[in-house]
């Protein structure tokens, strides 16, 4: 009987622990709950760069979270998955459209000039001048109150400038921005002191097209151009009519699952419920200490995870009950009852927590939510359904006769009806049966 | 004896032929759809694939207004005139009861389904200001967009799931029990996948029902609860065999096991579905096909774990003995 008073402080211990970290913690919510963004982007290779190595993918990453610093929100997420792609995630974007297309723009910035084809053909050939030379851009206005992007160069671009333009007096030099042509001014004389001005051709530029320029130019060129490959974006409001809808979900089925126990099972059932809300407060609590981020397939997988918890209890019970028509007396019949259906309940819940592994190995993350918050559960569930419920069941049983048996939603003519039950010695000694 | 008492309530070893007839009845309408299916759909697939798997677009927009079944034929063809290719249409409408619950004004989301929208299309600009000028305020509420290669390797990354799913729960039977019912058992999951498979491929060709990513979870999970309750009866099996093997036959025994186990197998199956209900009708729009499929699953799977594979674990038993007696 001690032990069973300490393992019930233990518990008691456990619940508050749990409460504290609820309240403390704050919950980690999915993309698909808050809002967001979620890009995967793959790396293509150029004619200069044939093949995708590390390297290449370390800078590409370095350049988009320069990118994603820029669009000033919290907690957005680059990854490399795999070896030539990147996982983006964004949260509390507002303008969809907006943030997509800053990043996957590779922003490479070339000064050409005048060439000819082999055909003869006039076409514009590199300079070897580009965005790589750059010390900072700046938005700026000119003469004509037009907005412009003004360059500089850093010493070594000042130079090649300076050289660019000497070479090309009285020729047309042309500004590529991904390469699309921005403008081609004819040079007058040579430029030195390294600064230059992009203007927006004969139609001038909005203020949104130069300002993306600057940002996108400050940030710096992607080392290869990248596209994106998935798409996952959910606004504001779809995120939170989920959270609503989930939390509604959640207590329907939750008091419904606790109803249904305690009309079968009566006190048992009961004492089942109540080691269903100390499991819902632990694994909340294993939750928000991990973190786990809640998806809405991970709510969904906790939502199901409780009904899995509660046939536990359902083996136990339904054991103990076969027991108790027996005829055994009470300390006996629930021990036995425990003893006899783990095995059922260990070899059942491994086959759950494989299957679980396996998804969060190899599914994509949505899916990893849901594995994680159902393995999670289940394991848990363990020690609820089990450990608490057992000791739960002596404390308020002992160890006599059952007098009562519409406590256990048996009737009393059943008693001693049925189930003759033949145990080996070691069983007797274990479930404490006195011949 | 077990059960001197209580009555039988069913008899697996006894009507085996009529659980066999029941259960090709539940299966063989699943299985003609998706043999229909995989001949007449292009990518000859038994189901209908979303966008995970085929790569694609689907962008869905807020609505004030309810909108009616046939606001979908005039927005298509609008949209195809403004240049995009097929684009499919569905019209989800916001129980107005669950929406008191948020701040948000929309009563119904239509979802527009395209090609994928690569790089540089202008596709979602046209798709957007098409809706602008035919409904009022449209907010666009989320994209989901896969690329064509990244829809092959999730389709491959989930069959590979799929099948080292199974793999490990044979694995972990033989090692606990026997290869033979973990045999059966595998035989039950497969009952249920293809009972679940096949309601998907009928809703698939009535009401245009698409399996995504997330079906292949509800599958796993049901793969993992079919197992769970067939366990639960192997293993009363198991515990029987010692206590009993001399004083009754196979077949008693696993009648007996059967009936043992039912109530439990029956409330369990329950607890679980009351919540899963729960899900599907309180729950976001977004899991409802998920949460459907799990729910058939483990109606299916507490069915085959009762009847299908505790019957197959006694006819191979059988024939095994009168091959012993014919040799």
């Amino acid at each position: 009987m001690k032990n069973k008073i300490l393992m019930f402080w233990f518990i008691v211990a456990v619940v508050i622990v749990s409460t504290i970290l609820i309240f403390v913690k704050p919950t980690k919510l999915g993309l698909d709950l808050v809002g967001g963004s979620r890009l995967i982007l793959e790396a293509e290779t150029t004619d200069s760069i044939a093949k995708i190595t590390p390297d290449v993918m370390n800078r590409l990453q370095f350049a988009i979270e320069q990118r994603v610093n820029k669009l000033g929100v919290a907690e957005t997420v680059v990854q490399q998955v795999g070896d030539k792609r990147l996982l983006i995630e964004i949260p509390n974007v507002t303008d969809l459209k907006e943030a997509k297309a800053f990043i996957g723009e590779t922003a490479q910035l070339e000064f050409k000039k005048e060439g000819k084809a082999p055909d003869g053909s006039p076409i514009w050939v590199s300079t070897g001048l580009t965005g790589q030379d750059l010390a900072k851009s700046t938005l700026s206005t000119d003469a004509t109150g037009q907005w412009v992007v003004s360059l500089e160069f850093n010493a070594e671009g000042a130079k090649k400038f300076a050289d660019l333009t000497k070479a090309l007096v009285g020729q047309q030099m042309a500004i590529f921005f991904d390469g699309e042509l921005q403008s081609a001014p004819r040079v007058n004389e040579a430029i030195y002191g390294g600064k230059a001005q992009i203007s927006g051709g004969e139609s001038g530029f909005a203020y949104d097209e130069a300002e993306r320029m600057v940002n996108l130019l400050n940030a710096g060129a992607l080392p290869v151009p990248a596209k994106i490959v998935e798409e996952n974006t959910v606004g504001p409001t779809l995120g939170a009519d989920s959270i609503a809808k989930s939390k509604k979900a959640g207590i329907i089925g939750l008091s419904a699952v606790m109803i249904f126990m305690i009309a079968f099972y009566h006190v048992p059932g009961l004492i089942a419920d109540i080691a269903l809300v100390i499991y819902s407060l632990i694994l909340f609590a294993a939750f928000k200490t991990i973190p786990v981020t809640l998806t809405l397939a991970g709510i969904a997988g906790f939502i199901l995870s409780i009904g899995m918890a509660v046939d536990a209890n359902i083996l136990i019970f339904e054991r103990t009950k076969e027991e108790l028509r027996a005829g055994r007396n009470l300390f006996t019949a629930i021990n036995s009852g425990f003893d006899r259906a783990f095995t059922s309940i260990f070899d059942s819940n491994m086959t759950t927590i494989i299957t679980c592994t396996i998804l969060y190995l190899l599914g994509t993350s949505v899916v990893k939510g849901f594995a994680l918050t159902l393995a999670l559960g289940v394991i848990v569930s363990m020690f609820s359904a089990i450990t608490i419920t057992k000791n739960f069941m002596h404390l308020i049983f002992g160890t006599g006769e059952l007098k009562h048996p519409g406590l256990f939603g048996l009737k009393k003519e059943e008693i001693g009806q049925s189930y003759e039950a033949t145990e080996t010695k070691r069983e007797k000694a274990r479930f404490g049966i006195l011949d | 004896m077990i059960n001197t008492s209580r009555k039988n309530l069913v008899h697996v070893v006894k009507y085996r032929w009529w659980w066999m007839l029941l259960t090709t009845i539940l299966l063989v309408p699943g299985i003609i759809a998706m043999i229909y299916s995989s001949v007449t759909y292009s990518n000859h697939s038994p189901m209908k694939v979303g966008i995970d798997y085929t790569g694609g677009t689907i962008l869905q927009y807020g609505l004030e207004q309810k909108l009616q079944n046939s606001d979908v034929a005039k927005t298509r063809k609008n949209l195809e005139q403004a240049g995009i290719e097929n684009p499919y249409i569905q019209i989800l409408n916001v129980n107005s009861d669950q929406q008191k619950n948020t701040k948000s004004n929309i009563n119904s989301i239509i979802s527009i389904r395209t090609k994928f929208i690569d790089k540089g299309s202008n596709d979602q600009e046209k798709i957007s200001e098409q809706l602008n000028k035919e409904y009022t305020n449209p907010e666009l509420i989320s994209v989901s967009s896969v690329g064509p290669t990244m829809g092959k390797e999730l389709f491959k990354n989930s069959l590979i799931a799929v099948t080292l799913a199974f793999l490990g729960i044979v694995a972990y039977l033989s090692f606990r029990f026997r290869f033979d019912y973990a045999l059966a058992a595998i035989l039950g999951v497969l009952h249920d996948v293809i009972f679940v498979c096949g309601v998907f491929s009928i809703l698939g060709l009535l009401y245009n029902v698409q399996i995504d990513g997330l079906f292949i979870t509800a599958i796993l999970t049901v793969i993992g609860f079919s197992v769970h309750d067939t366990i639960v009866v192997f293993d009363r099996i198991r515990e029987n065999l010692r206590y009993y093997s001399k004083k009754m036959s196979f077949g008693e025994i696993v009648d007996a096991s059967v009936n043992q186990t039912l109530t439990r197998s029956i409330n369990t199956s329950l607890t679980t579905l009351i919540t899963l209900l729960a899900l599907y009708f309180f729950g976001g729009v977004t899991t409802r096909d998920f949460v459907l499929a799990m729910i058939l699953g483990i109606a299916i799977g507490t069915y085959s774990s009762i009847f299908f594979c505790s019957m197959l674990v006694d006819f191979w038993n059988d024939n095994q003995n009168k091959a012993k007696v014919t040799a």
